[in-house]
């Protein structure tokens, strides 16, 4: 199994926080992980993006020319990173703060509205949780028992938070199927 | 056994520096290896050591050399430009001997550069940027596990030698995260009642300089320090070699690049062609000898770098004339990927074959 993600978005959008949550899910997955940021030198409101490899065996590639799956969370970052994706890999894209337009038709386009539904369950900032949820929808289907450990890792005691960010990642994980 | 956890580079070397019982800590904040002094200042005061944000990099080494002399566990760190500004004092702690860990981070230069990650202080860290004759121990990390092992290493080298070691890392590997574990510190505590400063009492005082006016004396103090390059020579030299054994070509590369470089050699294994990597793991000492060995069998070398070759003046002083050598790199940015160094090797391997 290899599996590369890139996490796209700006500042403040937990791009950083969610690639470290599914680093740790690999990690505690018993796989070999490895996480590389890229962000400018503003700490909001910046592109900032993150590279994800996970792999059953040692990660060689660092940064690759074309990863699995891309998320965008903002128009910027869909419009960077459309070309980041392989061949019939997938880009999940956050329809609340990005158009729906399909340019590429080798590969498969996942649009949710993040923000929006972040913002019904009432916390904005879970934005990136939903789309964790899809992730693990359409690739490994992670234990949530895994995930629940992974956010504690990050959030620490913050058990409330830990809570609104499970469910935001229950809303996207249930997204999909419940379009179909 | 403590498990493992996901750790920056950058923290896994703060982490590591304060497990081995680096006791004092100088630095000033510089991108791309903040979080190594941002990491200690928390930790240092809850354990109640010594953390200084000096005033600039020139006083944090100079501070770093006089906690030293007293014997304590020392760090300072910092990246490229910075660490130009203590070259002279490395120079000073090599000629008083002094056990100091300098951890560079590397970034783009010369000059004041950019952020961007690089292996442009090759030539700076394994030469040396101060006067005199010194060398300083130089080692690089590949993936953050070895951020650990090679501060461990970095420390107790220091002490063993008392000499100034290096750690020279780059911007990538400590902004990245990995799975690592915070191991034991392996190497045993080393003596130092015999040298350092900690009050005379009712022994014969003593002093740390560099200062010598007598020219035998100083003459001696230099072919002393020698004598120790040359134990250092014979005894730390560390490398990985892959897959190096039965290679038509020998790939040779250092720190985190090595890691691409070694998904290229897989690449033409898999494809027929016999590849391998040697990555120095100390690049002072050099491993010369093993780089000889490995040239009286493989016929081509190729240096891959991210700067502009910095390293080959080594490659070629180790192997012999008839071998083929030749250089893929670029100073700076996102690292060489395996097609970028797989299209450049092509070339190398096929011009080789057709010229003999």
């Amino acid at each position: 199994m290899i599996r590369n993600f890139i996490i796209s978005g700006s500042g403040g959008q937990g791009v950083l926080s969610i690639g470290t949550i599914l680093a740790n899910i690999f990690m505690l997955s018993n796989k070999y992980v490895s996480f590389c940021p890229c962000y400018g030198a503003e700490m909001r409101g910046g592109a900032v993006n993150c590279e994800i490899n996970a792999s059953d065996t040692e990660i060689l590639s660092l940064q690759n020319k074309e990863v699995d799956i891309v998320v965008a969370l903002n128009q910027t970052s869909f419009d960077k990173f459309i070309s980041k994706v392989k061949k019939n890999g997938t880009i999940i894209v956050n329809s609340s703060l990005a158009k729906i337009n399909k340019t590429r038709d080798d590969i498969k386009y996942i649009f949710a509205p993040m923000t929006q539904e972040a913002t019904k369950l009432g916390n904005i900032k879970t934005t990136n949780s939903i789309a964790l949820g899809i992730i693990s929808k359409i690739t490994d289907n992670f234990s949530m028992e895994k995930v629940k450990k992974a956010y504690e890792k990050i959030l620490k005691d913050k058990t409330e938070l830990i809570q609104k960010n499970l469910e935001a990642y229950l809303i996207g994980y249930n997204y999909l199927q419940e379009r179909q | 056994m403590s498990e493992k956890e996901l750790l920056k580079g950058n923290i896994a070397i703060a982490k590591a520096a304060l497990n081995c019982g680096c006791t004092c800590y100088f630095g000033y904040p510089i991108t791309p290896q903040t979080e190594i002094g941002e990491y200690l200042s928390q930790k240092m005061q809850e354990k109640n050591l010594a953390y200084v944000c000096a005033e600039s990099e020139i006083a944090a080494i100079n501070m770093a050399l006089g906690a030293a002399s007293t014997g304590a566990k020392v760090m300072t760190s910092s990246s490229s430009c910075a660490v130009s500004l203590m070259q002279e004092a490395i120079s000073y702690a090599c000629s008083d001997e002094l056990p100091i860990v300098v951890v560079n981070v590397m970034r783009a230069g010369p000059g004041q550069g950019y952020i961007f990650p690089s292996q442009g202080d090759y030539n700076q860290a394994t030469i040396g940027g101060g006067n005199g004759d010194y060398h300083t121990i130089v080692l690089s990390p590949s993936n953050v596990q070895e951020c650990i092992d090679l501060t461990y290493k970095a420390f107790h080298l220091a002490q063993k030698y008392r000499n100034p070691v290096i750690l020279l890392a780059d911007g990538l590997l400590g902004q990245m995260a990995e799975p690592a574990e915070l191991t034991e510190n392996p190497y045993p505590q080393i003596d130092n009642s015999s040298w350092r400063l900690d009050g005379a009492n009712s022994r014969p005082s003593r002093n740390i300089h560099s200062l010598e006016p007598n020219q035998t004396k100083l003459n001696q103090h230099i072919i002393n320090l020698y004598k120790k390059y040359e134990l250092i020579e014979q005894n730390e030299c560390d490398y990985e070699e892959y897959l190096c054994q039965d290679a038509q070509v020998i790939f040779v590369a250092f720190g985190s690049l090595s890691r691409h470089v070694k998904s290229v050699c897989n690449h033409y294994r898999k494809n027929g062609i016999k590849a391998g990597l040697f990555r120095p793991k100390s690049l002072y000492p050099f491993p010369y000898k093993k780089l000889n060995e490995l040239s009286r069998k493989t016929p081509i070398f190729i240096d891959v770098e991210m700067n502009m070759g910095q390293m080959l003046k080594d490659i070629r002083l180790a192997i012999l004339s008839n071998a083929k050598i030749s250089f893929i790199g670029k100073p700076t940015g996102n690292w060489l990927r395996e097609e970028e160094i797989i299209n450049a090797a092509d070339n190398i391997i096929k011009e080789y074959y057709a010229s003999i």
